[in-house]
């Protein structure tokens, strides 16, 4: 392989870790927001943190390896679409830190009840069911998403 | 993510990329919550996994039939389809295995069911990376 095809195939390797690590913590995070004992909350969003390694090295290495394809790809430095691609990269981190934030939270009131008998109260309830809160996850997987377009498209 | 030696149409590959991503990232939820030991949220997570699927193989034979079925020799291509096709396999197995352990609450259903999701981690791994580096 040349060195266009072995960057390539690290970036859309990082790709893969940021998407499906982020539909990772998503999928266990709806899981975690319909258990009924806080001690199953809890422990389903602890889980959710293991996956967090998985995001970080996607985020980082679709940044480098972009950035490293850009300049090996011969694109110009004023293409639009990955100037686009770039602040939407910065949207959809910054999010997705505001959504994890969101989720520690939880996990922690959870912990909390978990210890003090395991029964649910209005306060977790309310937490979990923040439309404020999961808006800020679903608008970082829609920047996700249409990162991936336009990466895909290249308008 | 940078895709550039394709110059069909939009959307089937962006479906195939989109549902590969989405089915990589639920197979991760069931490998994660197995080994955890939570069975169900395992199950339900495999779930997820059969729309993605759904969605990677349809766009991929949409992909093909844009223009890919010329180069069909290609080992990225026949491995990719391979894996595609044999992986479902692999895949039902994981999601029955999965299905067994929730019901029994065995603790044998769910070490396969880990091991079948690691597996199929491993063989999505290798088919993008086939078909990203355009091997062979």
């Amino acid at each position: 392989m040349d060195t266009y095809h072995w960057l390539l195939t690290l970036h859309i390797t990082a790709a893969f870790f940021f998407v499906g690590g982020s539909v990772s913590a998503g999928v266990l995070n709806a899981i975690a927001v319909r258990a009924e004992r806080p001690s199953e909350t809890a422990a389903l969003l602890r889980l959710v943190r293991r996956v967090l390694p998985v995001i970080f090295i996607g985020v980082a290495g679709t940044l480098v390896f972009g950035i490293w394809l850009w300049n090996c790809a011969g694109y110009s430095i004023g293409t639009a679409w990955i100037w686009i691609s770039l602040a939407l990269w910065v949207v959809a981190s910054a999010l997705g830190g505001v959504g994890g934030r969101h989720q520690e939270h939880a996990r922690e009131l959870a912990e909390r009840l978990a210890a003090e008998g395991d029964v649910s109260n209005d306060e977790l309830k309310t937490i979990l069911a923040d439309r404020k809160g999961n808006a800020v996850s679903w608008a970082a997987g829609v920047a996700t998403l249409a990162i991936l377009a336009l990466m895909i498209g290249k308008p | 993510m940078i895709v550039a030696t394709y110059n069909g149409p939009f959307w089937p590959l962006f479906l195939h990329v989109l549902g590969a991503m989405v089915l990589f990232g639920a197979v991760l939820a069931a490998l994660a919550a197995s080994v955890a030991g939570f069975r169900s949220a395992a199950f339900r997570s495999l779930l997820v996994a059969v729309p993605a699927w759904v969605l990677m193989r349809g766009g991929a034979a949409w992909v093909y039939s844009n223009g890919y079925s010329a180069v069909k020799n290609q080992t990225w291509l026949s491995l990719g389809m391979a894996i595609a096709d044999g992986g479902l396999i692999v895949l039902l197995l994981a999601i029955g295995t999965a299905y067994w352990s929730q019901r029994t609450s065995s603790t044998l259903a769910t070490r396969i069911a880990a091991g079948l999701s690691g597996v199929y981690l491993l063989l999505l791994a290798v088919a993008w990376l086939a078909m990203a580096g355009k091997w062979g």
